[in-house]
This record gives structure tokens, sequence and C-alpha cells, in this order.
């Protein structure tokens, strides 16, 4: 009886690209691509590399032994000096954070979710092969928690131990440990040593990265913009698993094309579509709604300060003495002083940040996305808000998570945040 | 216009570090073998261009002449002649306004040298060290018991309670008596003079510092500077000075590379975002942390209000060795 039915339906293993993951990153990825006009040529190679690893479900090729990271915190330099690839574990699939509910409560973090779903299934978008380590910097609570989860899923977890204050010297003085402590953590695992040439080669790449980046923000200042907010946020998206030198080589091309754009005059948007900084909870591919929805209403998101895009790639590393040991030091502090990461007790850094992108990129208002049960971006707001208001600054704070459910919602109120800038830049013309 | 933002712009790039290391050699040269070249630059020089270096020296540093005329007799010291005491300090002062702690940073042998030494340390592979905060916090103070005793101390000679063997106490344990004559080949200096008792404990104590600053600026950046009384004084003095050290904190992200490139490990120049000038008494103007600053603005050097030297992301960039291709 079993062998007739199946003769006649042959149940087979479902191809990826019909998979529930490849569907979800496919409509994201259209709509990014197809639905929007004048789209710079150069984003071609982000598109196809979006499409070939989530929709196709493509391998993404490494060197040396692959060092999964679940936070900006972990230093990827040293990681690269012992010959290793970093890949940032952090999830935005819908389909991940719901299998990923069986471990958390239901009321957490969808981007923690996600990432423990994906690390619990057997199809891994991006295809990334199995680490041979995670690194879980200590930060958020559900970050921290997840770490036993990630062992018992089989992984090797390593803890990396990341203070929860950062101003005083004793913090500081800790977390430099932390980091030679990892160095040496590496060292077991890939059996390489750590030499003043590799660090510093690994430096210049993540370098020659950072020195792109800053190039492509400093474009998104002009005013009318020359980019999309949702393809900026695409390309640092893609700096969590492509690698390095290709996708800087594919930035500067990028940049290069937004100087002839500057110069040729083009605008990506209307002269007066609303400038939108968007801070909080990270947009992580396919989860770019909130950005989508900002521009799709005609609204351009110009800056951000999320773990994503801004905050993973804007602080660089000074070093005065180009040796192993102040090297290392000097990326502990890097990682660690200027993070405006809301895990911390104080955050007068990521106020200062803020009110300094709101004035340096011409910003007409603030969306604040807080993933519902991200705690410290929850109880954030108040303060930021606090602030925004003092400067005069329109703020939407918007706590949403990766189901698409509430997008009619949040269409509707971010329409209406958008109309009220405008209306508020017409009465002070 | 154009051709001064031109010029901004290639200041703003430069290799700082080459440039400030030939600076420091010229000014070096100035200083220790000038006076063979006829250079002199009087005796109210705010900086270590010692005076025992008889003759090389193309100039004299203050702290010398200070000492001589504290020790005279008070009834030589408050009357008219007390105008001369008044008018060194003048000049002093000039020179000294004119660089603030530039002088330091750029100008004094004794610094250089320490830099010197500390290239020396690096061509070796050895890493530097730091004080730990709280120890940092308390030999701050040394620096100022020392300048209080180099005031005190003469002005006691001049008025009996000393002897004269104690005379230009902060000369005696100072380094550079011993050191910077070595350059002209004189090493008088290296001696202990067993002529009295006082002569014999501040020659003695003088060649123990000698020893002190050989090790102590191999194994830490810049050691004596941390406990000069010329830097306490010029600290003190510097309200009007034109050279300025100016931060704007709205600007910056407190990612702490100032105070890592700091010789002088002075925390202050990246934690603190409300103070504009932000110039502190352990500074020596040495203008890393501009250099070391990716934040366009947030750092910048002033010479009487018009910005010379200002962080740039570009030069940051430049000087870090980013944007390079891999390994060159």
């Amino acid at each position: 009886m079993v062998n007739e039915t199946s003769k006649v339906i042959p149940i087979q293993a479902v191809p990826f690209a019909r998979s529930r993951q490849a569907g979800e990153a496919q409509t994201v990825l259209d709509h990014i691509v197809d639905d929007f006009q004048d789209n710079p040529e150069s984003m071609q190679y982000f598109y196809d590399l979006f499409r070939r690893v989530y929709c196709q479900g493509e391998d993404v090729p490494h060197e040396g032994m692959l060092v999964g990271t679940t936070c900006i915190q972990a230093p990827e330099e040293l990681i690269y000096a012992f010959g290793a690839t970093p890949m940032r574990l952090c999830n935005g699939s819908y389909h991940y954070d719901q299998k990923g509910a069986d471990f958390m409560p239901s009321k957490s973090c969808s981007l923690v979710k996600a990432t423990l779903g994906m690390l619990n299934s057997e199809l891994v978008i991006p295809k990334i092969g199995r680490p041979d380590m995670i690194v879980n910097p200590t930060t958020c609570d559900q970050k921290k928690k997840s770490s036993s989860m990630m062992s018992d899923m089989g992984y090797k977890v390593y803890d990396l131990e990341f203070p929860n204050v950062k101003e005083s010297e004793a913090s500081r003085v800790y977390w430099q440990r932390s980091v030679r402590q990892f160095a040496v953590q590496l060292r077991e695992l890939t059996g390489n040593k750590l030499t003043r040439k590799n660090l510093k080669e690994a430096l210049n790449k993540t370098g020659r990265a950072q020195a792109a980046f800053r190039k492509l923000h400093n474009f998104r200042r002009k005013s009318p913009s020359l980019i999309l907010g949702k393809d900026a946020f695409l390309v640092t998206n893609a700096y969590f698993f492509d690698d390095i030198g290709r996708w800087t080589a594919a930035v500067e091309k990028l940049n290069e094309e937004l100087e002839q754009r500057d110069k040729s005059g083009f605008k990506a948007v209307q002269s007066r579509a609303p400038r939108v900084l968007f801070t909080g909870s990270p947009p992580i591919f396919p989860n770019i709604k909130l950005p989508l929805l900002i521009e799709e209403s005609g609204g351009v998101v110009v800056t951000d300060e999320t773990c994503s895009a801004n905050r993973m790639l804007y602080d660089m590393t000074a070093v005065d003495e180009w040796m192993v040991s102040d090297m290392v030091d000097s990326l502990a502090d890097k990682y660690l002083k200027p993070c405006t990461c809301p895990i911390f007790t104080k955050n007068d850094d990521r106020r200062r940040r803020l009110l300094d992108l709101v004035e340096s990129f011409n910003v007409d208002g603030v969306v604040y996305q807080a993933f519902a049960g991200c705690q410290v971006y929850e109880m954030e707001y108040r303060s930021i808000a606090e602030e925004f208001n003092k400067a005069g600054i329109p703020m939407l704070y918007v706590e949403t998570d990766y189901s698409p459910d509430d997008k009619g919602q949040l269409s509707t109120r971010i329409e209406a945040f958008l109309e009220s800038m405008k209306n508020r830049r017409k009465r002070r013309a | 216009m154009l051709r001064l933002e031109s010029i901004r712009t290639a200041v703003n790039n430069v290799q700082f570090n080459r440039f400030r290391f030939w600076l420091q050699l010229f000014f070096f040269v100035l200083l220790v073998y000038g006076g063979y070249l006829g250079i002199e630059l009087g005796k109210s020089l705010p900086t270590f261009a010692c005076g025992y270096n008889k003759e090389g020296r193309g100039g004299m540093c203050y702290l010398m002449t200070l000492q001589h005329q504290m020790e005279w007799p008070w009834q030589k010291l408050f009357s008219v002649a007390g105008l001369t005491v008044l008018s060194t300090f003048g000049i002093f002062y000039l020179w000294f306004i004119a660089l603030n702690k530039g002088w330091c940073g750029f100008v004094c042998p004794v610094g250089t040298i320490q830099d010197w030494i500390t290239s020396l340390r690096r061509m070796t592979g050895i890493r530097y060290s730091r004080y730990s905060w709280g120890q940092f916090q308390w030999l701050a103070q040394i620096k100022y018991v020392l300048l209080a005793l180099m005031f005190l101390i003469p002005l006691a000679i001049g008025g009996g309670w000393f002897q004269k063997d104690l005379k230009s106490p902060f000369c005696m344990i100072c380094p550079g008596r011993t050191i910077i004559p070595l350059f002209s080949a004189d090493f008088s200096q290296l001696s202990i003079d067993f002529s009295s008792k006082t002569n014999m404990i501040m020659t003695g104590l003088g060649l123990a510092v000698t020893g002190l600053f050989f090790i102590g600026s191999f194994v830490k950046k810049r050691f004596f500077c941390f406990y000069c009384p010329m830097g306490a004084f010029h600290y003190l003095l510097s309200k009007i000075a034109l050279l300025r050290l100016k931060k704007d904190g709205s600007k910056c992200t407190r990612c702490g590379d100032c105070f890592r490139v700091c010789d002088q490990e002075i925390k202050v120049i990246a934690d603190d975002v409300t103070q504009k000038e932000i110039m502190t008494d352990d500074c020596i103007m040495c203008l890393k942390c501009v250099a070391a600053c990716p934040e366009p603005g947030a750092l910048k050097a002033t010479f009487a209000g018009i910005p010379i030297f200002a962080s740039t992301e570009e030069g940051f960039i430049k000087r870090m060795n980013k944007g390079c291709s891999d390994g060159k």
C-alpha cells in the first residue's frame, strides 16, 4: 500500500530554492531590487551575492578554520591573523525566528531566536558550513544565555568575557585581558602563531574595508541622497559573510559610482524626501522590513546607529607601536571604548553619537527600532527620546519583530511620521 | 583660498611621527651643539638646554638661572636687583608663550633623548609598560613637590638656613646635567663630588637618577617628563599661551585612539567631552593624539586661535596604514 502511493506521488526532498527560507529571502530581495528605480549598477554584486547565497543556497567559501561570531565585539582581526575566517552568525530570517522559539521564552529577541534556530537546523543560510568555534561575547542577557544552548547543539563555544561598564579603568584592563585570552584560545584552535606580520596584515585588511565603508558613509551625507538606505544595509549585511577582500573591492567600486553620481548631480530620491536616521535593533537581511517601509513611503534612510552597519564598521584602530602586544591592546580598546551598545550601564556615548549623526547628516527625523524582547533597547528608549525632544528632533519608536504581520500597521505609522516631517519642514521654510 | 585649503590638507595628512622626528633632531642640534655655531639664545629658555654643557649649548635652561637667582641673599633679592629676576622671568615667559608645552614635545633635548631610547626599545621588540591608574594619580604629584623644593631650597640658602653646597638642587638631580654634556664629550658630570657630605649626597643622587632615567625611559615612554618640574611650571603659566590643544567633544566617539598613542597616559584626552582646552599638566604637547584621531576636527592644535593641525579621517587612514592593500 505504502509503495503504491509513493509510486504515484514520489516524495522527494524539496530543493533549497523552493524551501521556505529561500522563499522569504527571494521575496525581500525581489522587492529591494525590482520595486525601486535607479539602483546603482555596482549594487549588482551585492544583489547577486544575496541571491546566490540566500535564495539558491550556494556555499559561502572560506579560508582556514571558520569562527562564528555572535556580536560585533569579537575582534575579527585576531581571527584573520590566525588564518581563520570570521563569520557573523546574527540572523534576520523569520523562518529561523520561529524555529528558534523552542529555545527562548516567547517574549525574547527575534535576532537571538533566529540565530539559534539557524544553528539548530540542517540547512543553514547563509550556507557557511559548520563553525569550528563560536565566539560569544557576553553582552546582553539573551546572548549570554544562548551560549550553553549552542554548546548543547554540539558547537564549540567560547565565551568572550565582556564588561558591562565601559568607563572604568578596571573594565578596560579586564577586557584587554579577556581579548588576550581569546588570542590564546585561537592559537589552540588553529595551531597557528600570532605574529607581528600576520596581525598587521589582518589590521590592514579590516582597515581597508573600514576606509571603504567610511567613504560610503560620507557619500550618504549628500542631500539629496545618492544612494538609498536599503542598499547600504545590504552592503553592510554582506560584510557578515562575504570574503573581506572581495567585499572591500565591491564597496570601492560602489564608491566610484557614487562619486560619478555626485558629479552628474544625480538624485536617488526627491529633494524633499525626509532624511531619516535609523537606530536601535539591527536590520539584518531578510528582515529589512522597517528601512524598506520608510523608503517605500518616500523617506530615505541616510544613516544609522546599529550594530549591523555603522557601529560594526565605523570606529578604526590606532596603534602606536606595531608590536603584537600593543596591537592586541589597541584592538581591545577599539572594541570596547567607542561601542554604543545599550548593554552598558550608561548610554552617554550613544546619545552623543546620535546627536552628532543628526547634525552631520542633516537628518529630519529618527526611527528607533526595538525588537520585541530586546530589553536593553526598550529600556534606553526613554532617555534617547528625552534627548531628541530637547533637541527638537521628531522620533518614531517602533516595537516590532521578524514577523511580517504588522507591516500594514507599521506602514500607516511610518507614512504619518514622514508626512509630519514634510509638514514641519514646510512650516520652517 | 583654494591654495590655503590645499596647504591645510597637506599638513593634516602629514606623516606626523616622521615630521616630528626631524624637527626634534633639528632642535636637539640647535640646543646641544648650537654653541659651536655661535648661537646663543639666552639664559631663559623654557626647556632643558643644559647649562652644564658649557661649550655646545645654544642657550640655557631657565630653571638653572632661576635657582641661581633664588639663592641670592635676601637683601639683594628683595632690592632693586630683584628686578633682574622679574626681567629674566619675563623673557622666559615670552619664550614659553609661543610654544606652550610644545617645548617639551618638540624642543626639549632630554625629551628627545627619551624618544630615541624608546625607538631603541621598539627595535628590540620589548613592549612598553604603563602605570596602573592608581599609581598614575599619586605619582603625578611628584613634579609639584620637585617644583616647590626647587624654589624653597634656594630661597633657604639665600636666607642662610642651608649651606651653599646645596645650590641648584634640581640641577644636581636632573638627568640633563649628567647626560647632555656627554654629547659634547664632557664626561665630568658623571662623577661623585667628595668635597663635602652634601656634595657627595647630591652628586650621588644625580648619578642614581641618571641610572633610573636610562632604565625608566627604556621601559616607559617619556619616563622622566611625568616628574619634570618644568612641566608643572609650564602648566601653571599656560593660561595665555599661543599654541593650544583643543577638543570638540561633540565630534568625539571616545574610541580612545588618542589615549592609546599618548606617551604620558593621559586619560582625559579620550574621556572628557566637555572641556574645550584639553591640555593637562602631564601633557607634553607632542600632538600625537591629534595625528591619531580619526574624527574630523575632534582634536586640533591652534596657534593664536588659528588651527594649524587638525585631526582628519583622511590623515588618520594615511598614517595608520589603512586604505592600502594587504601587507604593504
